[in-house]
C-alpha cells in the first residue's frame, strides 16, 4: 500500500494541475443514469449513520454548549437566566483560570517535547535492532495501552511519601534528602504528574516513529555517514526530513493532548494541593460539577477547544504542505 | 411503495433531533405501583450492601413492595442523581446528604417530595437539630441520615507504653504528640490528599475552640470566617505539621493510608469521624479510645454531622409505597439493625439496651445520645456550608499545610467564598 505522500510524490504531473482533477466526472460520463442514481442512493445510505452520529454527538452538544455559555445554569434550573458575556468576562478576570492556563502551558511544552525526544531517541536506537525488536516494541508500548486511571493510581502509590518505592529507592542509594511527598508538594506535584504522563506517552510516540523509520532511505543515511556526518547531523538533516509528516502528526496529537489534559491530573491530585496542579480541564470540571456552575464550566471547556483549534489547523496545514513537497515517510 | 432515501434520511434526522431535544421533568415511566427504585451511595464494604439487601428483603416480604437497590460511587452521585431527577427517570427513593449544597439544592429545584404530612402521619421521631437540617421554608423534605461525630481516636496501648494520659486540653495533646514523636512514631495520622479531610481538621479544632454557639455564629454570619479563632484553628494544623506531629507531607497522604497508619500502630492517633468505628473494630488489635479534639482550655466538644439519609423524588411513581419504605428505614427495628450491622448511628432517640456492639461503638452511642439530648456539639463545616465555602476551605487547609498560604490568607479566602 502506498501512502498519500508517496503517491503524490510519484505523480508530479497530477500535482501541476490539481484543481482540474475531477475524476468523478469521468466516471459519471460513462455510467448509465440508472446506475448513477443507485450509486447516489447507496452513497447517501452509507454516510447517513455517520452524519446522524456527528449531528447527535458533536453538533447538537456543541450548539447546546454555546447556549449554556450565555446563561447561568446551575444544573437544576430548567429556565436559567440569560447573562450574555458575563461568563467570559469573569473568566478573563479569574486568577485561577490564569494559574490553570499556566499549568497547561507547562504541560504543553514539556508534555509535548519530552515524549517526542524520548520516543524518537528510543525509536532510532531500536531501528536497526533485529533480535528482540518485537519485545522492545511491546515493552515500550505497554504503558500506553493501560487505562490512564490505572496508571495514575499506580504512580500515586509509587510517589507515596512513606511507603512509595521512589522515596525508598532514593533512600537506598543515599539520596534520602531528596525524598519527599511528590504529589503533595506544590513545587513538585505538577512535574510528578507530568512525569507519569510522559512515561505513558513515550511508548506511543516510539511505535509511531519506529514505523516511520522503516520507510527512511537507508542509502541516504549511509551516504551521509560516509560524508562524515555525525549521528546528530544524520538525524537532523537526513532522517527527520524524511519522517517530517509523521513527526508533525505525533506533535499535533501530543500538543492537543496538552490542552485537553484531565484524567491523569484528576486521578493523581484532583488539581491539588490547593490548586497547584489545576489545569483548565480539571478547573472546568470542578466549576461545573463540584460548584454546580455548569455554564462557567462549559465556558471554560469551550475556551479550551477554541484555543486548541488554531494549533490543530496550523499543524495540519504544515503537515499537508510538507507532504505535497514530497517530504516524509 | 417507494420512499426516496433522502426523505427517509430527513425523517430519521428529525426523529433523532426530536429525541435529543426532548427534556424536562416527566413522571417516572415505571407504573408498577409495587416497585421502588432505591439509590444509595456505594458502600466501601460489599458485604454491607449484601446485608442491607437481605434486610430490605424482610420489608419487601411484609409490605409486598419490591425494592430494587442500586448504588453509585459518591463522587459520581451528585451529577448522575441531578440528571436523573431532572429527566424524571431517577430513583423513587435515594440516599443523599442534608446540607444546603446537597438536599438543599434539590429542594430549591423542586426535585424532592415534601414530607411534612408524612412526618405527622407516621409519627417519625428525629432529633430536633437533625430535623432542622432537612427543613426548608417550614417544610420537612427528608429524613436525616446517620449521626456522625468527629473527634480523636487514640491507641491506648501506645499511650500506656509511653506513660501518657488521655489529653484533656490542647497543651496535653501537644505534650503527648511530642513524646510520641520522640518515641519514633507518627503522633497524628493525618492525610489530606483528597482535600475533604481538611474540612474535618478545621471543623474539629474550630468547634472545640468556639463551641457550638460559636459555630452557629459563623454560619449565620454574625462572626466572620477570618476571625482570630478561625485563623488560630488553621494555624494550629500548620504548626502541628511544622513540629512533625503529622506524617511527612500530609497533602500527599490519602485517607486510606492514614487509617492504615493508625491500624498498623505506626501512628498513635487519628483525627476523624465515628464512621471509622467499624473498621477499627475489624482491623485494630489494640484498645482504642475516642475523645473530642481538645480545646485550648479544656477537653473540647465533639463535632457533629449528619450523613446521607432517604429522600423521595418529586416524580416517584408511587409516593405511598415510598413513604412506607421510609417508615421502615426510620423504624426502631431498622435503627437497631444499622447500629449492629453497619455501625452507623441513626439521629433518632432509640433504646440501646441489648445491642450487640463493641465497647468503642457503645461509647460513641453514648456520646451521640448526649448530642441528641441537646448537649453542646460542634458542626462539621462541609455539611453546613455552601460548595464555594467548602472549596475554599479544602484549598485553604491544603495551602497552610504546604506553606502556599498563611492561616490569615486561607481564612480570608473562606470569608470571600462565604460572601458569594
Amino acid at each position: 500500500m502506498t501512502t498519500g505522500a508517496t503517491a503524490e510524490a510519484a505523480a508530479p504531473e497530477q500535482e501541476e494541475t490539481p484543481r482540474r482533477r475531477r475524476p468523478w466526472r469521468t466516471i459519471k460520463a460513462g455510467t448509465p443514469r440508472v446506475t448513477r442514481k443507485a450509486q447516489a442512493r447507496l452513497g447517501v445510505f452509507m454516510v447517513a449513520p455517520l452524519v446522524a452520529m456527528v449531528a447527535v454527538f458533536l453538533l447538537l452538544p456543541m450548539v447546546n454548549a454555546i447556549y449554556y455559555v450565555f446563561v447561568d445554569f446551575n444544573g437544576f434550573d430548567p429556565d436559567p437566566p440569560w447573562i450574555g458575556f458575563s461568563n467570559f468576562t469573569e473568566l478573563a478576570q479569574d486568577p485561577d483560570v490564569w494559574a490553570a492556563f499556566k499549568n497547561n502551558v507547562i504541560w504543553i511544552v514539556i508534555g509535548t517535547s519530552a515524549p517526542i525526544v524520548f520516543g524518537l531517541g528510543l525509536a532510532v536506537l531500536v531501528w536497526n535492532v533485529r533480535r528482540g525488536s518485537v519485545l522492545y516494541r511491546i515493552a515500550f508500548f505497554l504503558p500506553f495501552m493501560l487505562p490512564q486511571v490505572a496508571v495514575g493510581v499506580v504512580w500515586g502509590w509509587i510517589y507515596e511519601p512513606s511507603r512509595g518505592w521512589l522515596n525508598r529507592v532514593l533512600e537506598t542509594v543515599g539520596l534520602g534528602s531528596l525524598a519527599k511527598g511528590w504529589l503533595g508538594d506544590p513545587d513538585t506535584a505538577l512535574y510528578a504528574v507530568l512525569g507519569t504522563a510522559i512515561w505513558a506517552t513515550v511508548g506511543f510516540v516510539f511505535v509511531i516513529f519506529l514505523s516511520a523509520l522503516r520507510n527512511v532511505d537507508v542509502d541516504l543515511v549511509d551516504a551521509a555517514r560516509l560524508d562524515g556526518a555525525n549521528a546528530f547531523q544524520r538525524l537532523r538533516h537526513i532522517i527527520l526530513p524524511q519522517i517530517m509528516p509523521v513527526f508533525l502528526m505525533v506533535t499535533t496529537i501530543t500538543l492537543l493532548g496538552g490542552f485537553s489534559v484531565f484524567d491523569i491530573v484528576f486521578v493523581m491530585t484532583g488539581g491539588g494541593p490547593a490548586g497547584a496542579t489545576e489545569v483548565l480541564g480539571t478547573y472546568a470540571y470542578s466549576s461545573a460539577f463540584q460548584l454546580n456552575r455548569i455554564s462557567y464550566g462549559t465556558t471554560l471547556a469551550l475556551v479550551i477547544t477554541v484555543i486548541s483549534i488554531p494549533f490543530a489547523v496550523w499543524m495540519n496545514r504544515l503537515q499537508r504542505k510538507l507532504s505535497l513537497q514530497g517530504m516524509g515517510a | 411503495m417507494h420512499i426516496p432515501p433522502l426523505k427517509i434520511l430527513a425523517a430519521a434526522a428529525a426523529c433523532l433531533l426530536a429525541a435529543a431535544c426532548t427534556g424536562g421533568v416527566s413522571p417516572s415511566s415505571d407504573s408498577d405501583s409495587k416497585s421502588l427504585k432505591y439509590l444509595i451511595e456505594e458502600p466501601e464494604d460489599a458485604e454491607a450492601l449484601k446485608a442491607l439487601e437481605e434486610h430490605i428483603a424482610g420489608f419487601e416480604k411484609k409490605s409486598g413492595i419490591d425494592v430494587k437497590v442500586s448504588t453509585l460511587p459518591f463522587d459520581n452521585m451528585r451529577t448522575v442523581l441531578q440528571t436523573q431527577l431532572r429527566s424524571g427517570e431517577g430513583p423513587d427513593v435515594f440516599s443523599w446528604g442534608s446540607g444546603p449544597s446537597f438536599g438543599g439544592a434539590l429542594v430549591k429545584a423542586g426535585l424532592v417530595q415534601d414530607l411534612t404530612g408524612a412526618y405527622k402521619k407516621y409519627g417519625w421521631k428525629v432529633f430536633d437539630f437533625a430535623k432542622e437540617r432537612v427543613t426548608y421554608d417550614g417544610k420537612v423534605y427528608g429524613i436525616p441520615g446517620e449521626l456522625e461525630s468527629i473527634g480523636l481516636f487514640y491507641n491506648k496501648k501506645i499511650f500506656a507504653d509511653l506513660g501518657l494520659d488521655q489529653p484533656r486540653n490542647l497543651d496535653d495533646l501537644k505534650g503527648a504528640a511530642k513524646a510520641i514523636r520522640a518515641a519514633g512514631k507518627v503522633p497524628l495520622a493525618v492525610g489530606d490528599k483528597e482535600a475533604w479531610e481538611g474540612g474535618h481538621l478545621l471543623s474539629m479544632a474550630l468547634s472545640s475552640a468556639v463551641g457550638g454557639d460559636g459555630m452557629e455564629a459563623l454560619f449565620s454570619g454574625e462572626k466572620a470566617w477570618d476571625s482570630p479563632e478561625v485563623v488560630a484553628a488553621l494555624r494550629l494544623w500548620a504548626d502541628f505539621n511544622k513540629a512533625g506531629y503529622l506524617p511527612k507531607s500530609p497533602t500527599s497522604v490519602d485517607y486510606d493510608t492514614s487509617t492504615a497508619m493508625f491500624f498498623s500502630g505506626e501512628a498513635a492517633m487519628i483525627p476523624t469521624g465515628s464512621w471509622l468505628v467499624g473498621e477499627i473494630d475489624d482491623n485494630a488489635d489494640f484498645e482504642v479510645g475516642y475523645i473530642p479534639f481538645p480545646a485550648p482550655d479544656g477537653p473540647g466538644i465533639f463535632t457533629g454531622g449528619l450523613g446521607s439519609g432517604p429522600w423521595i423524588s418529586a416524580t416517584a411513581s408511587n409516593k405511598q409505597a415510598a413513604e412506607k419504605f421510609l417508615d421502615f428505614l426510620q423504624s426502631e427495628e431498622h435503627s437497631r439493625w444499622t447500629v449492629e450491622n453497619l455501625h452507623t448511628i441513626p439521629p433518632r432517640p432509640m433504646d440501646t439496651a441489648g445491642l450487640d456492639v463493641s465497647p468503642l461503638l457503645s461509647q460513641v452511642l453514648e456520646d451521640t445520645a448526649k448530642v441528641g439530648a441537646g448537649g453542646d456539639f460542634g458542626h462539621n463545616i462541609d455539611v453546613m456550608a455552601s460548595d464555594a465555602v467548602n472549596e475554599a476551605m479544602y484549598d485553604g487547609v491544603q495551602a497552610v499545610l504546604t506553606g502556599q498560604q498563611t492561616a490569615e490568607e486561607a481564612a480570608a479566602s473562606i470569608k470571600t467564598a462565604a460572601k458569594q
